[in-house]
């Protein structure tokens, strides 16, 4: 692919603000390791050799423990492989397991002297940032809870933008009535607050839903009451740009509509979008977030930032731990974002490269 | 009243969770434009025409039998004997024995101290005033019905044997009262120190309104009209202070259905009409308890307070002597439990509730500093009631459910054991039955089922599930998951849930977890759209469970069965009622329609026993647990008496025997700052301990 040498160039000034660089490659990297998040945090092994056989059951089905010749109650029971390592260690038969590096899956309960309660941090037993109230692994819930949110607000992102950079050019390109109407349904719409839709559509959603399919639904409602932003800006940049000789020339020369908007309007507005894509983001990761806390979010048992950060508030004293974990995390994704977002904004600055062709 | 409502919603086991609003905008007192109406007219005609259906007619009625059309008809030829009578003191028949539980000893503590404010708080502003209709069964009624309006008689809470006549009474209203076990009447006189706490004295003809108001289609709460209208079939009166029940059948328990009523004020209700719900909603019903709701008490949203009536009537009576000891009880709203936790340990309230866990063992420990220096006390006190109903209520009327083989799987794939060994730190037990804590009355051997993945997947098997899909969930050869939505509107509960959902996938089981708030998941399960309910009834102390309510076909489906016996196939499941779980057995409800009918407790006993069986192998009830206790913490000025509280309280103010020592609140709120400490106080009281 070749890139236009001005992209090329504020991309290179992209590289040069060393934060907002650094800061997006620790992000990327971060989201790259959390789509393999099964292989890094879970109950199951990497790899497991019994009996001289190798198998990897990461993201194979549920293996019982008859498999591995468990016997008596536990043998129809999904197979607890940390057990299992350490009866393998003792047994020292040539038979081992690789568990990954923390091995506990989101959702189990681990118990403490007996009791499923808050642990503090402890390496011996592999829980890094400690467990919650009812002792599940923190780093387990927060790496899963970013995974969703980060996905989530990229595909948040992506959509309002799409909505909303297609309505507001063409608002801005056509004026006239259209624009009108458009800015008139626009304003009523984006006066309905999505906080409390979200809540009503969330409290009529049957349980049946599976989770992905919920998740699906807050992110749909979430981007129909979110596009409208958008669209002013796109509407007053296309204005502008429509008034400029190279797109009076375009058109003369016969280029046709969707040639105009795509081919040489929009390249013009870009700085616009890009600026706006972090704000965006920490808005999505934001009202994920706060869903959750409020209880409105994801359904139970789901791991997320918020209800860990509900869980920390609610146990300050006793258990900090918590709220310190899903604070400096939160803390830090959202910075990095905004330090993104801010070497963005500096590399397209219009003031320094202008592209009218 | 109470004896509804226990069944109705269990909101104030646990205080309403709701997040909606506070009802701050619900309708303020009307505005009486035109002249108040008055349905003095109404009553009369009411008192005039009414009559007592037999059971027969209402059964009939009820399986749509004969029409109601008829029936009025009926009525109208004097085919049915008055509801209302007014008779003369001589027609008292002679040779009653009449009681008054003089004999009973009193049961609070002659140190008790009158004064002072107990500053406690609420999570929901009361919706409402009114004592029924919408929205009247919130947490707050306890505190202005169930617990401080008075009665006819009083269950005595300590002595809670069971005599020839029922339970043991002590007076209330009623100053002496006499049954007459064979016509299934009682007899009461009231006491003519009694009044309402506007100066209006009680008389009989408050009691003949009481019914009037019950059975009026007006208040719009069903429960109330049904009841009041099945359960009773005539009130007399004879004079102004002495009046006559009577009830259809001869029942172990005649007494307590008239002891635990209460009259209402005839005068205060005059404007009842179609708009009660409106007109009344934030109207305080003049009471003939101890304390009462002041209009300027009332911040809508923010707290309510209660005062204590001025020379109230029964102040210096045997059993009401040492009681309600505050001058005030102030109650703040506060929506978060953990924040109303920090204001209990900044001082601000003065007691908090600590039956959960977290907060008795982490969030203020024994060795906490408040409590080693003896500022704040902690008390653990085991109570002997019939407890409240937490268990998973399955629903036999959804696919899947309907086969006992899948129910009795599910039995065995809930582990309660590990959620009350591993999460209430094994201080809750494991419930055995619908119908713990009904002493005699309750089975004395049955036992829930245990957590068994191996019995589990063999009743799965038997059902057709006999393999694992790849998460490990149970499929049967149509491909269909053996998965389940579990219901809950208690989110303190979450965490419990969490638990049994991954435990029960140990045997291939999936709970769908769906945790709403307290009035949609009540809605739901009323309206029977739950695969698998977690709920609770509230239970108040009767002498024997209900079978009725939760088991009769008739509140599972309209016409359950054909009249050949045979189930009907376009049977519609009836909503709003408490057989939650659909049961729509023939055995069944000839079992529960001859425990009805029965007069004979030691017949009642062998019936229950045997229905308990029945549902046992229906399997459609996972008991869950019960608390045989409660816990608090409180401020070293809150007192209590020396034995706590009584053997039946549900919680510490039921029988409001505490106060507050005004004395010690200014020595502890100095010491705090001086840095003097007192003895620790961590106390269990364990004199009504049953296990």
């Amino acid at each position: 692919m070749r890139l236009n040498p001005l992209t090329l160039r504020k991309l290179r000034r992209f590289r040069e603000i060393k934060r907002g660089y650094y800061s997006f490659l620790i992000l990327t990297v971060l989201t790259l390791l959390s789509l393999f998040a099964e292989l890094l945090i879970n109950d199951k092994p990497l790899v497991i050799r019994y009996e001289g056989q190798l198998t990897f059951p990461t993201y194979g089905s549920v293996m019982l423990g008859r498999d591995f010749g468990v016997k008596g109650e536990l043998a129809n029971v999904p197979v607890d492989y940390r057990e299992l390592e350490r009866r393998f260690r003792a047994e020292g038969n040539g038979n081992f397991i690789i568990m990954p590096p923390v091995p506990y899956n989101p959702y189990e309960n681990t118990e403490v002297e007996g009791i499923f309660r808050a642990a503090a941090p402890d390496l011996d037993n592999k829980h890094y940032l400690g467990t919650d109230t009812t002792g599940r692994d923190i780093l387990a819930r927060l790496f899963y809870g970013f995974r969703t949110a980060i996905l989530f607000a990229m595909a948040f992102t992506v959509l309002t933008y799409v909505i909303g950079i297609a309505l507001g050019c063409l608002m801005g390109y056509f004026g006239g009535l259209f624009d009108l109407l458009f800015q008139r349904i626009i304003e009523i719409w984006s006066n309905i607050p999505f906080l409390y839709m979200v809540i009503i559509v969330f409290s009529v959603i049957p349980a049946t839903f599976s989770i992905p399919a919920r998740i699906t639904i807050l992110l749909v409602i979430m981007v129909l009451f979110s596009w409208t932003f958008m669209t002013y800006y796109m509407r007053t940049e296309t204005y502008r740009e429509k008034a400029r000789d190279y797109a009076l020339a375009a058109r003369v020369l016969g280029a046709s509509t969707p040639r105009i908007i795509f081919r040489h309007i929009l390249p013009n507005t870009i700085s616009t979008i890009v600026t706006f894509i972090p704000f965006t983001v920490v808005a999505a990761i934001t009202a994920i977030t706060a869903l959750d806390f409020l209880g409105w979010g994801l359904p139970p048992p789901t791991p997320s930032i918020g209800e860990l950060l509900k869980q920390g508030t609610a146990n300050l004293t006793t258990a900090p731990w918590i709220v310190t974990s899903a604070f400096i995390a939160l803390v830090v994704i959202l910075t990095l974002v905004t330090f993104i977002g801010e070497a963005i904004r500096e590399a397209f600055d219009p003031k320094k490269f202008t592209i009218y062709r | 009243m109470k004896i509804e409502y226990r069944l109705s919603v269990a909101i104030w086991i646990l205080g309403a969770l709701t997040i909606a609003g506070c009802g701050q905008d619900a309708g303020d007192a009307v505005t009486t434009t035109t002249a108040a109406p008055d349905n003095s007219a109404e009553v009369q005609e009411h008192y005039r025409t009414k009559v007592s259906l037999p059971p027969e007619i209402w059964e009939a009625l009820e399986k749509g039998q004969i029409t109601q059309e008829e029936v009025d008809a009926r009525a109208a030829k004097g085919e049915f004997p008055k509801f209302f009578r007014f008779a003369t003191p001589a027609d008292i028949p002679e040779g009653l024995n009449w009681q008054d539980g003089s004999d009973l000893p009193a049961f609070a503590s002659p140190e008790a101290k009158k004064g002072g404010t107990f500053y406690t708080w609420v999570q929901d502003f009361p919706r409402t005033l009114r004592r029924f209709g919408p929205d009247a069964n919130g947490s707050f009624r306890p505190f202005i019905l169930d617990d401080v309006v008075m009665q006819l008689g009083k269950r005595h809470p300590n002595d809670t044997s069971i005599t020839e006549s029922g339970f043991r009474y002590f007076p209330g209203i009623a100053r002496e009262w006499a049954l007459d076990k064979e016509n299934a009447t009682v007899y009461v006189r009231i006491d003519p120190d009694a009044r309402f706490s506007d100066g209006e004295p009680i008389t009989a003809d408050d009691m003949l309104f009481m019914f009037f108001l019950y059975q009026s289609p007006h208040i719009r709460a069903p429960w109330y009209n049904n009841w009041y209208n099945r359960k009773y079939t005539n009130i007399t009166k004879y004079d102004e202070l002495t009046f006559s029940i009577s009830q259809p059948e001869v029942r172990p328990d005649l007494l307590f259905k008239v002891m635990e009523l209460e009259p209402l004020p005839e005068h205060f209700y005059k404007e009842l009409g179609e708009d009660y719900v409106e007109r009344y909603q934030w109207r305080f019903v003049p009471t003939s308890g101890a304390y009462e709701v002041l209009p300027e008490n009332l911040k809508k949203g923010q707290s309510i307070t209660l005062t204590r009536v001025k020379d109230w009537w029964a102040e210096d009576k045997k059993f009401w002597r040492n009681r309600y000891n505050f001058d005030r009880i102030h109650f703040t709203v506060i929506r978060d439990i953990p924040k109303a936790f920090e204001s209990f340990r900044k001082g601000e309230l003065d007691r908090f509730a600590a039956t959960l866990p977290e907060y008795w063992y982490e969030k203020m420990p024994d060795d906490s500093e408040e409590v080693q220096r003896g500022y704040v006390h902690k008390a653990v006190f085991y109570n002997d009631r019939p407890r409240p109903t937490y268990g998973l209520w399955i629903n036999e009327a959804r696919p899947l459910l309907d086969n006992r083989d899948v129910r009795v799987g599910i039995q065995y794939a809930t582990n309660w054991d590990l959620v009350i060994e591993k999460y209430f730190r094994g201080d809750y037990q494991r419930m055995r039955t619908n119908s713990d804590g009904y002493g005699e009355f309750t089975h004395p051997t049955l036992k829930s089922r245990e957590f068994s993945v191996d019995k589990a997947l063999e009743h799965f098997s038997k059902a057709g599930f006999t393999s694992r899909g790849p998460d490990g969930i149970l499929v049967n050869d149509a491909g269909e998951r053996l998965s389940f939505t579990l219901t809950t509107g208690y989110q303190n509960f979450r965490d419990v849930l969490t638990i049994l959902a991954e435990e029960a996938a140990k045997a291939g089981l999936e709970y769908r977890l769906e945790i709403l708030d307290q009035t949609a998941s009540w809605k739901k399960v009323q309206e029977k759209k739950h695969d698998i309910a977690f709920t609770a009834f509230s239970v108040s102390a009767e002498m024997y469970p209900r079978y009725w309510d939760f088991g009769h076909s008739v509140n599972a489906y309209d016409r359950a069965f054909l009249p050949d016996g045979s189930p009907n196939p376009d049977r519609k499941l009836k909503v709003q009622t408490n057989n939650l779980q659909s049961l729509a057995y023939a055995e069944l409800d000839a079992m529960i329609e001859a425990y009805r009918a029965s007069s004979d407790a030691e017949e009642m006993k062998q019936l229950a026993f045997q229905m308990e069986e029945f549902l046992y192998e229906d399997a459609s009830f996972v008991p869950g647990f019960v608390i045989p206790f409660y816990r608090v913490l409180y401020w070293r000025w809150f007192r209590f008496p020396e034995d706590f509280n009584a053997k039946l309280s549900r919680d510490p103010d039921q029988y409001f025997l505490s106060w507050i020592d005004t004395e010690m609140k200014k020595e502890t709120l100095e010491a705090r700052k001086s840095g003097k400490t007192f003895p620790p106080v961590i106390e269990a009281y364990d004199q009504y301990r049953t296990d």
